[in-house]
């Protein structure tokens, strides 16, 4: 397969930036599959995961909400976080988890519950791709 | 001779300090700055995005974009944790102060740093949000949380108009307190563009990039605020810096002369007295 430029940026830093042959994400409609060669095509993200094939090898990253665009001489996939499953640090992820579920019994207005919702859904999509790896 | 003595010792012992802060905010500073470059990336690749999907669509419109009759303001006022940084925390908050001083009824306030929340809470302001501590080291998750609520609360029609208050790092020496707008949006129409497949729609796409736009825009901000925060604080310690090294100089010129004036009149009087006894 033909690699292709992928950069894969979060608000901190460009995560990565480098060849890549294949790439799997989540979109807010469905699993997307990208080649070398897609036409240009820009679709949402949600919390989920993606896999990044590398020098034949699927890499799996956790990441939540973003989007990805795939134009001729790139693609970029932007996104808030992201980790790749090995080294999500699962004792932070678990902990995370239990902050979330804290807040969300503890929640006084929608807002709050809809944040600690949304903290849980990334606590729990990052312990599942750990333990997918 | 004794009260100057003393006062060179707590001239002495505040340069220290002085010192000391100094050379932690230059080295903060250099991490912010870091952080602040590491961000733009982001900012900008969300934002080109945006400009071409409203490029690539005529007759786009979103609640986002559309102006309306401004009856409600929303403030979003990043300012530092700490004081001893000059003139940092109250030129931005001068300027947020200045910025609705023709409205009828004060903005809503979300305050970024415990220096912004003082002022607000002081003047009875209606504040939505506070967050203190978090501009070392605001994590994309806190961002997105300060963005949420103000473009919720732009959804549901609670405001109309957007506003985010930050100092903008020009260089060691200089940085400018900023007004931006946020809300609703403005967008640039490119020039060139390339076709696009957005999926399922160009809007649905758009809306879900808006809160992350929004996000890193507050993201940027804060990281630029607080290494500006860190070259005001720089500047205004080495300044209090030199200033301690010129009043000590002055204090021992006093204190040598002092010093030696006691000593001549010792002197003369040991003379003066020999002299008498002769």
């Amino acid at each position: 397969m033909m690699p292709f430029r992928l950069q894969i940026i979060t608000p901190e830093k460009t995560f990565f930036d480098g060849e890549t042959e294949q790439i799997i994400a989540r979109t807010t409609v469905g699993d997307v599959g990208i080649l070398n060669g897609h036409e240009p095509y820009c679709a949402a993200l949600g919390i989920g995961q993606m896999r990044v094939m590398i020098d034949g090898q699927f890499k799996r990253a956790a990441t939540s909400g973003g989007i990805i665009k795939v134009s001729k001489e790139k693609t970029v996939i932007l996104v808030q976080s992201c980790e790749w499953a090995d080294e999500i640090d699962v004792d932070r992820a678990e902990h995370a988890k239990q902050v979330a579920e804290d807040r969300i019994k503890a929640a006084r207005s929608d807002n709050d519950l809809q944040l600690a919702q949304a903290k849980l859904k990334r606590a729990l999509n990052r312990i599942d791709a750990a333990n997918l790896r | 001779m004794k009260d100057i003595k003393r006062r060179i010792k707590s001239v002495g012992s505040t340069r220290q300090i002085t010192k000391a802060m100094e050379l932690v905010s230059s080295s903060k500073l250099r991490k912010a700055k870091q952080r602040a470059e590491q961000a733009r990336p982001y900012f900008n690749e969300l934002y080109k995005s945006m400009c071409e999907i409203v490029s690539a669509n005529t007759d786009f419109s979103t609640v986002f974009t559309v102006k309306r009759e401004v009856k409600h303001r929303l403030f979003i006022v990043v300012a530092g944790d700490r004081g001893l940084a000059g003139g940092y925390n109250s030129n931005i908050l001068k300027l947020a102060a200045s910025a609705h001083s023709s409205d009828k009824e004060k903005p809503k306030v979300i305050a970024v740093g415990k220096k912004a929340i003082e002022y607000f809470s002081k003047r009875d302001y209606d504040i939505v949000g506070i967050y203190p501590n978090i501009a070392e080291n605001i994590k994309p998750a806190q961002a997105q949380e300060i963005a949420d609520t103000a473009v919720e609360m732009f959804r549901r029609g609670e405001v109309d108009d957007v506003q985010i208050f930050f100092t903008m790092f020009v260089s060691q020496l200089t940085q400018e307190p900023q007004q931006m707008a946020v809300l609703p949006m403005k967008t640039q129409k490119l020039e060139n563009y390339g076709t696009m497949t957005y999926d399922p729609s160009p809007e649905a796409v758009f809306d879900r990039i808006v809160p992350k736009f929004m996000a890193s825009l507050v993201q940027c901000a804060v990281v630029e605020a607080y290494a500006s925060e860190q070259g005001a604080r720089r500047t205004a310690m080495e300044s209090a810096t030199d200033n301690a090294d010129a009043m000590t100089e002055k204090l021992s010129l006093l204190y040598n002369r002092a010093r030696q004036a006691s000593i001549t009149q010792e002197i003369s009087e040991i003379v003066s007295g020999a002299n008498a006894l002769e």
